[in-house]
């Protein structure tokens, strides 16, 4: 006969509580007692690799690790590397068209005079050598794209590697308050960012009742391949301005509240002024005849210089029998008119004590920026600020996913995690002009997520 | 007229703001009676049951999230940290 572990009961019994109990009065008599080393692990290493794949366009291989260390009974330090390698393809913003379609963007700089020996650039671009001005020392080379007739336009030289980390420390002041502040520094071979946080939680109610408040400023530079181009100037190959920066704070406010001994609520409001290069220096819009819709100009895209994001977050853990179920709303919204709602459901499976399987569904539905347009109309005035990047406009998308984890110690596990991205727009708006009519101006954006994670406390 | 609706704009706003304070009074009257004794903390300490069980896979999600969509922020901090296209 096999024994098995007794699963946890619908109520607190007696011998429960007492244990509970008194591992808490043994732990605050151990903690007194300094020369006897801590039975609890006080290193704890999180490990993760994420492969992402999208039908047709960027794949990314992403290997995290995190490390948290308790200095002593007041003090956690912690730290954490990442690097993301993407490669694949990324759409221009322009729309597709029933004749090819030309795009140039710039691609190298060398001294004038230099002799070219490259003929391609990577996405199988053609390289042509832009006529250098009268008394430049520089010359530029030019990388030349055509995209098929019907073929939603795409830039196939998009490739990076980004090397992200962070630091931070967490200091307990008494029993109920603790601070908590950190540093964290990504850098792209066309972006780098850092950012520094300092936070505050105040304890209530015998524990039940957790007030937190944070602020978080992110300074950001943005140096592209080919320059900054001018807002809504026209897609060339000559090298363009100077590298823009980006600042951006961050407040949030949350409560987390022990509702009873199987639940768990946190609502939180966060707040984001952003100020500075809000524009994807990559991205083009195109303006099509009124008639034919045939595209005439492609245009560098404009975003307002300014924005101001509200998010409000309430999340919801519930532990039945042996399961943990947990919900989660979002409503976001900003002043460029984006509003969007995320719905979030996971249900742990608890099959055994040490194995779980948890599927996960995700819900995310965003209206348009004010400033989208899928094209611009060449009879019409240009308006001061417009972007087809299809991420400002309105569409839902829906996750699915399922886990299975093997927790195997305090604190350590092994985890596997599959998940699928389906996002959902309109590719035939009903104002389309001529030939955009029979054209998806939208297409639907698949991915594919695999999870390992690997953590253990010692 | 407009000065009108402005008063009355600003008393709605006031009474807003009252009725929320007196909800959010109501909440942490009501917050006194909620909650778990010490000793019934025992299934809130589990991992599962953490603010954020899983901090690393979470902060991976939201970097898929902030690269394909519009919206940030809620759980954490909104800014990116990143040039994702």
């Amino acid at each position: 006969m096999q024994l098995k572990p007794k699963p946890t009961s619908g109520a607190p019994t007696l011998r429960r509580m007492l244990a509970t109990a008194a591992t808490g009065l043994l732990a605050s008599a151990h903690a007194g007692a300094q020369d006897e080393p801590p039975d609890v692990p006080t290193t704890n290493v999180d490990t993760g690799v994420l492969y992402y794949h999208e039908n047709g366009r960027v794949q990314a291989i992403e290997p995290d690790l995190d490390v948290s260390y308790q200095v002593n009974e007041d003090s956690l330090f912690s730290f954490g590397i990442a690097a993301d390698t993407l490669t694949g393809a990324t759409p221009l913003g322009a729309v597709p068209s029933s004749l090819p379609q030309t795009f140039v963007r710039p691609y190298k700089v060398i001294p004038l005079g230099t002799p070219v020996t490259v003929t391609t650039a990577s996405g199988g671009s053609v390289v042509t050598i832009i006529p250098p001005a009268t008394g430049a020392k520089t010359q530029t080379l030019a990388a030349t794209s055509t995209v098929p007739a019907n073929t939603f336009p795409l830039d196939h030289s998009f490739t990076d590697l980004r090397i992200a980390g962070h630091m931070g420390w967490q200091q307990s002041l008494s029993s109920t308050l603790k601070l908590d502040g950190g540093v964290a520094y990504s850098k792209e071979h066309d972006y780098r960012s850092e950012s520094a946080h300092l936070g505050l939680s105040k304890d209530f109610n015998a524990h039940n009742t957790t007030l937190n408040a944070g602020v978080n400023y992110e300074s950001d530079l943005s140096f592209p391949l080919g320059g900054t181009p001018t807002p809504l100037t026209q897609m060339s190959g000559d090298w363009k301005g100077a590298d823009a920066s980006r600042h951006e704070i961050d407040a949030v406010f949350g409560i987390t509240q022990v509702m009873s001994r199987r639940w768990l609520t946190t609502l939180s409001y966060s707040y984001a002024g952003d100020r500075g290069y809000q524009n994807d220096p990559y991205k083009i819009i195109s303006v099509v005849d009124p008639v034919s819709g045939q595209p005439t100009t492609q245009l560098y895209e404009n975003r307002p210089e300014t924005r101001r994001k509200h998010s409000v977050f309430l999340d919801n853990k519930i532990h039945l029998a042996r399961d943990v179920v947990a919900v989660s709303l979002r409503g976001y919204k900003d002043d460029w008119g984006i509003k969007s709602v995320t719905a979030e459901l996971r249900y742990r499976f608890q099959i055994a004590r040490d194995y779980y399987i948890e599927p996960h569904v995700r819900y995310y539905s965003q209206g348009a920026a004010d400033f989208f347009h899928y094209y611009l109309v060449g009879a019409e005035p240009l308006p001061q600020y417009a972007s087809a990047d299809t991420r400002l406009a309105k569409f839902h998308a829906q996750t699915y996913g399922l886990k299975y984890g093997m927790p195997f110690n305090e604190g350590s596990e092994f985890s596997i995690r599959i998940e699928y991205y389906d996002q959902h727009g309109n590719g035939s708006p009903s104002y389309a002009v001529g030939q955009l009519r029979q054209q998806n101006l939208f297409p639907d954006l698949k991915a594919a997520t695999m999870l390992l994670g690997y953590s253990y406390a010692f | 007229m407009r000065s009108i609706c402005r008063a009355w704009s600003a008393n709605r706003r006031s009474e807003l703001i009252l009725l929320l304070c007196g909800a959010a009074a109501a909440c942490l009257g009501g917050c006194a009676s909620v909650g778990a004794k010490p000793w019934e903390h025992d299934l809130l300490a589990e991992r599962a049951m953490r603010v954020d069980s899983y901090p690393l896979q979470s902060a991976m999600d939201d970097h898929i999230y902030f690269s394909k969509e519009a919206s940030t922020g809620g759980r954490s901090y909104a800014g990116g940290g990143c040039g994702c296209n």
